[in-house]
């Protein structure tokens, strides 16, 4: 057991120097402000968070953020749910191909995907926001199916087959069965759709065009353009905290649906 | 065991070649993105018989971060107000003139703009240029664009035909220029006024706010009209013959992007010998004639818009000189660069 642990220290590592420091570092940014020179004299203030929270535009934009992600992941559930459970029903060789299909665009990377959609969507005079709602769906779609085909694939069919000798008809053995059973791949399929989404900049960027922004742009702005990196850790700091809470959130609901 | 051999191998192999280019055969450049005709790096490489390390940026502000993190480069291009922050911080080192010996090749024009560098002491020009609108002239007549200036973003009668570059510091020098102000005003009123009229500007005309995309939408004449860089409108214009360019009246930002060694660098000599390289004639003029923005290089800038050259009769090659409203950027403080982004947002958000 003891050298098991050994084995972790190289993770260990990797986590403390690649996710907890630069956490800390952003952590050390928000709460300060630039101390001239960018020397190390720290002064710390709550004025970045003030200046985020007081400010109705940027409120707005945290809120159409949050928008777009819940919109992208409910449609994801409506178009992803019955394609799983479509593709859990065929024969194993057929769910293989299926699954293949599906993951086959996760090969080419998102930003050239996103970029022929770009070209794609200019001949069309849609709303930015639909834009960037079909360049989302598009590409986060295969998490959903993926988590949902894998939870219903691992069901037991007797357990269908005993809520047919119970007399339950195919629609109520689906919403007293499979359903609840699927649940946690559902939650893990809005945990991967969700918080990409929420957190999206490149989406938005190519496709909604200079008038569309999210909060993963306002972080841009001001870290690159800007150079403003105190505000810029700050908003980077309230996306981290939103995000937390909706994992929490969904862990929540998650072990609410098991114990049921 | 033997994999690990192999491994060892592997990784010495790959060290061999990175070991045989010694330092001082190898030039790290750091250029802005399609901004230099590929061949001229190649010729440089072989007729120094060194390599060429060749990356790209695609802001001041990414440069600079990069740089801060502790890249090491031996030549960067950035722009005016850039070089003057590198020199304030002490970034860059001096260029050895004995080396650049041709900076008498250097046009009287971009010679007018170098306030931040007057002398050449850490910087050669590289390319130049002026912002501008391009536009359709079989939808807006020339006189009346020329009359009209900057005000033409706020004319309600092109509402929908209008592209807007989405950068901050130009949409405000817009609205400052327009209002009579400098580009470069720190006053907060100066600043709100340019805020409302950036405001005014998106009820008016409700432009697309686009970046580089607008250089092909112009060309295929999507839109009336569109704030552009002088570069990009020469090709524009060449691209399509309904096209016009304006330098309004009211004075404009000039944007000087000029060569400099960073202190870090770990080949001065290689550096200023590469930036002696590219000002001589041949080089200039194939840069230019690839990327259409103004050359530093006098012969060079006269060549390609007189008679016969590249750009003969193309309004907006030569970038405006001399002219008092004129103005280039100077590198503003932090606050305030970060108010920019915040009124910048407002106006793209319409609010």
């Amino acid at each position: 057991m003891k050298s098991f642990f050994r084995m972790t220290y190289p993770y260990i590592l990797w986590i403390g120097l690649f996710i907890v420091a630069p956490m800390i570092m952003i952590l050390l940014y928000a709460l300060t402000k630039d101390g001239g020179n960018r020397t190390l004299i720290f002064q710390f203030t709550f004025d970045n968070f003030s200046r985020f929270f007081s400010d109705p535009t940027f409120m707005r934009v945290l809120w159409t953020s949050l928008r777009i992600a819940f919109l992208t992941t409910v449609f994801c559930i409506l178009i992803g749910y019955p394609a799983a459970l479509f593709i859990a029903n065929l024969s194993e060789r057929a769910q293989t191909m299926m699954v293949l299909l599906l993951t086959l665009p996760m090969w080419i990377n998102m930003l050239l995907k996103t970029y022929a959609w770009r070209g794609i969507l200019m001949n069309f005079d849609l709303e930015s926001e639909v834009k960037v709602f079909i360049g989302m769906v598009y590409d986060f779609l295969p998490y959903m199916i993926i988590q949902i085909h894998t939870s219903i694939a691992k069901l037991d069919r007797n357990l269908t087959i005993a809520a047919y000798d119970l007399g339950a008809n195919k629609w109520k053995t689906f919403l007293k069965v499979t359903l609840p059973l699927s649940v946690p791949g559902i939650i893990s399929g809005i945990t991967l759709v969700f918080l990409p989404a929420v957190s999206s900049f490149v989406i938005p960027k190519l496709l909604g065009g200079g008038d569309y922004v999210l909060i993963g742009n306002l972080i841009e702005t001001f870290f690159i353009t800007t150079g403003d990196w105190n505000f810029g850790s700050a908003i980077s700091l309230i996306m981290a905290l939103i995000i937390i809470a909706s994992m929490w959130l969904t862990k929540k609901i998650d072990r609410n649906a098991q114990e049921d | 065991m033997k994999k690990v051999w192999a491994m060892l191998l592997v990784i010495s192999l790959l060290a061999v070649p990175m070991m045989a280019l010694a330092a001082d055969d190898v030039l790290n450049v750091y250029n802005w993105g399609e901004y230099i005709d590929k061949q001229v790096i190649t010729n440089f490489e072989k007729e120094y018989k060194v390599r060429v390390n060749y990356d790209v940026y695609d802001s001041n502000e990414t440069m600079y971060t990069k740089l801060m993190s502790g890249a090491s480069y031996d030549v960067i291009i950035p722009s005016d107000y850039m070089i003057e922050r590198l020199i304030r911080e002490k970034k860059l080192q001096a260029l050895d003139h004995s080396i650049i010996d041709n900076l008498d090749n250097l046009a009287e024009g971009v010679r007018g703009y170098q306030q931040y560098d007057p002398d050449n002491t850490y910087s050669v020009p590289y390319l130049w240029q002026t912002v501008g609108i391009v536009y359709d002239t079989t939808k807006i007549d020339p006189a009346d664009m020329e009359a009209q200036g900057w005000n033409a973003f706020l004319n309600p009668d092109y509402k929908g035909h209008v592209y807007m570059y989405d950068s901050e510091r130009d949409a405000f020098m817009v609205a400052l220029k327009a209002l009579g102000y400098s580009a470069n005003t720190d006053k907060a009123e100066e600043l709100n006024a340019a805020y409302n009229w950036l405001r005014e500007m998106d009820k008016a005309v409700r432009p697309s706010y686009v970046t580089d995309e607008v250089i092909d939408a112009m060309a295929a004449g999507e839109k009336w009209m569109a704030l552009v860089y002088s570069g990009d409108a020469a090709y524009i214009l060449s691209e399509n013959e309904d096209m016009g360019y304006c330098t309004p009246s009211q004075g404009t930002n000039v944007a000087v992007d000029a060569m400099v060694i960073p202190a870090n660098a770990s080949n001065p000599e290689l550096a200023n010998k590469f930036i002696k390289y590219i000002l001589d004639y041949e080089n200039s003029l194939m840069i230019s004639e690839e990327v259409g923005y103004a050359s530093a290089n006098a012969q060079v800038l006269e060549e390609l818009s007189g008679e016969g050259g590249d750009y003969e009769g193309n309004d907006a090659y030569v970038p405006r000189d001399g002219y008092e409203l004129d103005e280039i950027y100077h590198d503003i403080p932090e606050d305030l660069r970060s108010q920019y982004s915040s009124m910048w947002i407002k106006v793209k958000l319409h609010e």
